[in-house]
């Protein structure tokens, strides 16, 4: 059932010799920029080199929720945009994504965490991102199952309401990219690992695989979770990236109770109800670097104790699911996306940690551009890896969490 | 296959209580002449090794203490030092 090559796309074609691009990794980010470089660019001879099969990743464990109302001016604009794509997507993919924008609430539970969202609203409305900070009896409207009375531990003090988010179907969005850029000629080797990058006088040379060796100029690091050991491990290039097990469950299906995204900071805690009617939700990092993506009784014991509180009708219900994915975390909370820095025609787009899925669009889009042209993006700009050298972190850590090792 | 970690005072425990320290990186650098980029070396770039790697670990919930073990972080077992073992073995 689930054997490593014959995921959709069936036997994988035949590994040529020679491509003008090598991207690592069949995940979201992988695909879109394969996509967009035989749409937007003309450049088909392309492979995406996948070690198991497309989707394998965090592209298929996350929790599906698309949302622009991060914290920064650098972030912001690349979400509102990621937003926008989903439609757009869904008409030229010919491929039913399910963008649900049933839009966010994001709970506060502090004086302090309503004045953090004040100025998170002025931002995205700034950016012209539609966003509110609601008061409790607002939140209740937004979500009757809420109880906003002084019983949780953490009493709900107010929330910001993000309209334009929602969830997406996460599958569908691999599966509608991967379809759209193997029409186009992209090669997608599944069951296929990349096993080391040859550098030639400091340029790309060539790629190896477990199949045959890659002649190529262009490669593109998109291996989510593993792109900071590949990293290494070919080229010797170190990453300020912490690689974590996020877990997430999903609940048995209920009535429509849930109509918006909700999340909390405080309670860590982050749950929408799919249309089949699980609540799915997600936890905490494992607070150490594995890649294991088990889960462990601890959080499903946490994560039933922080819905419970906020949701006190779900009460009782059982977990029916739950899975792992890896979240490859930096100190800022912020991506990296780089190239033709220490090595010409070494693309990196990492570091995602656990906002790779609603970036995945439009991060795909300006990577695609970036090699085609080997002009850096305005857009990309604020997240290349020197960022950390010359000392200029991103403020998106809005929690004051730090989810790197030396917090 | 839940973490857990032997500290050096209070033997095998559960891996929740500790705290992490992150990757052992060796002593810390000089401060004379120390550059920004250097310091960032240290500071925040990580190996990630898929693999045994040696780390710092802190008995938090414990006896407080630090120490490096190293550990397999593709099954999260501890594992005995790579270079001890291969020791052991040649004797």
């Amino acid at each position: 059932m689930f054997s490593k090559k014959k995921r959709l796309l069936g036997d994988n074609p035949p590994l040529k010799s020679t491509y003008d691009a090598v991207i690592i990794g069949g995940g979201l980010h992988g695909l879109a920029t394969a996509y967009f470089l035989a749409t937007r660019h003309g450049m088909t001879n392309v492979a995406v080199i996948e070690k198991r099969f497309i989707g394998f990743g965090a592209a298929g464990r996350n929790t599906a929720i698309v949302r622009a109302n991060q914290r920064t001016q650098e972030n912001l604009p690349l979400y509102k945009e990621a937003l926008d794509l989903w439609p757009v997507l869904t008409k030229e993919l010919d491929f039913n994504l399910m963008f649900y924008n049933c839009g966010n609430l994001n709970l506060a539970h502090s004086e302090a965490a309503v004045k953090a969202m004040r100025l998170q609203v002025a931002s995205a409305q700034f950016h012209g991102i539609e966003s509110h900070l609601v008061d409790p009896q607002q939140c209740k409207e937004l979500v009757p199952a809420l109880d906003i009375t002084d019983k949780p531990r953490y009493p709900i003090y107010g929330g910001m309401y993000h309209p334009p988010g929602g969830i997406v179907r996460h599958d569908a969005v691999v599966w509608g990219l991967a379809k759209g850029a193997a029409k186009r000629g992209v090669h997608i080797h599944q069951g296929t690992a990349v096993t080391g990058i040859n550098v030639e006088n400091g340029k790309v040379a060539s790629v190896d695989t477990d199949k045959g060796k890659i002649h190529t100029s262009r490669v593109l690091n998109a291996a989510g979770g593993y792109s900071a050991a590949l990293s290494y491990d070919f080229l010797g290039i170190r990453l300020p990236i912490s690689v974590l097990t996020i877990q997430a469950m999903v609940t048995q299906p209920l009535k429509p109770l849930l109509h918006h995204v909700v999340s909390s900071g405080m309670y860590h805690c982050y749950a929408n109800q799919t249309l089949k009617g699980e609540i799915a939700t997600g936890a905490h990092m494992d607070a150490w670097p594995n890649y294991t993506t088990q889960n462990t009784a601890h959080y499903i014991k946490h994560q039933a104790e922080a819905l419970t509180e906020f949701l006190p009708c779900l009460k009782g219900i059982k977990f029916m699911r739950c899975w792992a994915g890896l979240a490859d975390m930096t100190p800022d909370m912020a991506p990296i996306m780089d190239g033709n820095d220490q090595v010409e025609g070494y693309y990196m787009d990492c570091g995602w940690g656990y906002f790779g899925f609603k970036s995945s669009t439009v991060t795909g889009k300006y990577m695609a551009e970036f090699m085609a042209t080997g002009e850096y993006p305005e857009i990309l700009k604020p997240f290349t890896l020197r960022r950390f050298k010359e000392h200029r972190l991103m403020g998106e850590t809005a929690a004051l969490v730090s989810y790197s090792a030396d917090n | 296959m839940a973490l857990t970690i032997t500290c050096p005072i209070c033997g095998k425990r559960n891996g929740y209580e500790f705290r992490y320290g992150g990757e052992d990186k060796g002593p810390r650098p000089d401060e004379a002449g120390l550059t920004p980029e250097d310091w960032c070396d240290y500071a925040h770039m990580n190996n990630c090794v898929a693999g045994v790697q040696k780390e710092w670990w802190c008995h938090r919930d414990g006896c407080g203490s630090w120490f490096t073990i190293c550990r397999d972080t593709t099954t999260n077992l501890e594992v005995a030092e790579p270079a001890a073992s291969a020791e052991a073995e040649a004797k």
